[in-house]
């Protein structure tokens, strides 16, 4: 089976060069693998390489809608895995979910109702990657979830899929270091009452590193609501992409919408493409967005520098504060301090 | 403590203090007093060494080094103050975190040894009562929905914290209503020692009926063009910064 890869002529692929990025040698045929750590009480996790796969993986595995990207590692992928949190089972220590190796794979979890989970997602840098990733939140479940993407020389996309039923709460966030081209993509539909997202993420891009957050929250009924903050520090000649398109559908009314994305560009070569976009086919909705593209403030630098803190320190106190309204969200304190540590040491290498 | 001789200072350009000189002794307030647009807000970035601020003549001696050549840390590290006549609102970093990177900012520079957080907090503590700064306002991020008293208050109290050798303090009391001016001025006026200069920059003659000056210099169009005792102020408010300036031309 031949899955084309998407052009830049496509507009949502308008800023990121995905063909160009990856060369002749594409994704490749290598099959990358996901792995978890210990499997707590209350979750069932299944590894999709192996035959004889349970109902409840045939029944939701591939049945998101998928741009051509997640199409290929659907068609392609021969490994990954399939996690499902039982009935009103609530599992305290975060869940680590780790992505490794070359080619493609695919993940699948699924929240019964009443079930919540904290998932820590790590993206292994060295291989040139592109992952699936199907999440199903049936009513009242609640996923809290942080992804942390190291620099990477490499190719690295990754579709997230997501559906919500009622009172269903996913809260995430993304950390994002760059790679040669980094896409992550968020498809979302609420689809049911009550149902929220949360989505933040911040970017640190030094070097040459491009890092692309494109989403599309669909508010399929009312009384829905979806938040989203991204931040990006871009320096050397590294690029920022945020496009982030909200729709809410016809009689989706009670829907609430809120989403920014602001860009802090260190240099003249630095780049942000910024694009919130909003489609309301509803009457009674709320609805914001914005973005912005700036330089650090030059009467802070002052202010801080006056005070004895020296430049290169003001700048590195400034960037943290600048990008701190989109850390402060991660609910667990040790994952908020990992994505502080992470950001700590982005920002020294992008002020160094 | 500080000289300045036939300071000659552009931004972006054009030229706004025209041949400034002044000296100040250790123990010595003065108050430079001038209306709008004559350079006082100029001279205090100078002083502290604010980018975009081009000296073109002129020279700057700060116990007795050239100052010119120094980056603002450095000058603060030295013992340069200016209490600055809009504080910046900084989201996203905490006054308390704020002070203690500064102290120990300055302390690095000056090779001494850094305070951990306790001792920090127990410095700030001690001033910060006096200056009716509460805990709250400290947990707070730096200056945001703060009031104009509040952000002139915690001025003062870096200023207490830092014990500078060489305090400016700009436009100090604008903004502040008079409970909150009488405060300000009971912060400044016990910072006052023989070992400590301080300059004054205001508009008006109101907060020279709180902190008493030994000298007061009016600036004109970048230039001194009178200086005199306390005194000076009371002339200042009867006649108007006209009549001065014509008088002294």
């Amino acid at each position: 089976m031949t899955v084309a890869l998407p052009t830049r002529r496509v507009e949502e692929w308008k800023y990121s060069d995905l063909a160009r990025a990856l060369g002749d040698a594409g994704f490749g045929e290598d099959g990358a693998r996901a792995f978890i750590g210990p499997v707590p009480q209350g979750v069932e996790a299944f590894s999709l390489d192996e035959p004889n796969r349970p109902e409840w993986v045939k029944a939701h595995y591939g049945k998101l809608p998928a741009n051509s990207v997640s199409a290929v590692s659907l068609a392609k992928a021969r490994g990954g895995i399939a996690l499902r949190v039982h009935k009103n089972k609530h599992v305290e220590a975060p869940l680590g979910l780790d992505f490794n190796g070359h080619g493609h794979v695919r993940a699948l979890l699924m929240l019964d109702e009443g079930a919540s989970l904290t998932l820590v997602e790590r993206c292994d840098p060295s291989d040139t990657r592109n992952t699936g990733f199907e999440i199903v939140l049936g009513r009242n479940a609640r996923l809290d979830h942080v992804r942390i993407a190291p620099n990477s020389s490499a190719v690295q996309v990754e579709e997230i899929s997501l559906t919500l039923a009622n009172d269903a709460q996913y809260r995430a966030h993304f950390a994002n270091f760059g790679a040669k081209l980094s896409r992550l993509e968020l498809a979302i539909a609420l689809q049911g009452e009550g149902a929220g997202v949360d989505l933040s993420g911040v970017s640190v891009l030094s070097g040459s590193f491009h890092a692309d957050v494109t989403t599309h929250v669909t508010h399929e009924v009312g009384q829905t609501q979806s938040m989203q903050l991204f931040k990006k520090v871009v320096g050397g000649g590294g690029q920022a992409v945020y496009q982030g398109k909200v729709t809410v559908k016809p009689h989706a009314d009670g829907s609430d919408s809120r989403q920014t994305a602001k860009a802090l560009l260190l240099g003249p070569r630095a780049e942000a493409d910024l694009k919130p976009e909003l489609e309301i086919l509803a009457d009674d909705v709320k609805c914001a967005h914005g973005a912005a593209v700036g330089d650090l403030d030059a009467d802070s630098l002052f202010y801080l520098t006056a005070r004895g803190i020296p430049e290169k320190e003001a700048r590195h106190l400034l960037l943290h504060a600048f990008l701190e309204d989109a850390i402060a969200g991660i609910a667990n304190t040790d994952l908020r301090e990992m994505v502080r540590g992470a950001v700590t040491v982005a920002l020294d290498q992008v002020t160094a | 403590m500080l000289e300045i001789k036939n300071l000659h200072v552009a931004v972006g350009g054009k030229e706004i203090l025209k041949g400034l000189s002044l000296r100040v002794d250790a123990g010595e307030v003065h108050a430079i007093m001038g209306p709008n647009g004559s350079g006082k807000s100029t001279l205090s970035y100078v002083l502290a060494g604010r980018a975009g601020y081009e000296i073109i003549e002129g020279s700057i001696l700060y116990r007795g080094e050239d100052l010119v050549a120094l980056a603002p840390e450095e000058r603060a590290a030295k013992g340069i103050f200016l209490a600055m006549q809009y504080p910046v609102e900084i989201p996203g970093v905490t006054t308390m975190m704020f002070l203690k990177s500064a102290i120990n900012a300055q302390r690095r520079a000056r090779g001494e040894v850094e305070l951990d957080a306790v001792a920090v907090l127990k410095a700030v503590r001690k001033k910060a009562a006096t200056l009716n700064v509460s805990e709250e306002m400290l947990k707070r991020a730096l200056n945001v929905g703060f009031s104009g008293g509040e952000k002139k208050r915690l001025e003062i109290l870096q200023m207490a914290l830092f014990e500078p050798k060489l305090a400016i303090l700009d436009e100090t009391d604008s903004g502040l209503d008079i409970d909150a001016l009488r405060l300000v001025a009971e912060g400044v006026n016990a910072l006052r020692s023989p070992e400590r200069a301080m300059l004054l920059i205001t508009h008006y003659q109101r907060l020279l009926d709180y902190i008493v000056p030994d000298r007061i210099h009016v600036l004109a169009k970048g230039r001194m063009v009178a200086e005199g005792g306390k005194e000076l102020a009371l002339e200042l408010e009867a006649k108007g910064y006209e009549q001065i300036i014509k008088d002294a031309a």
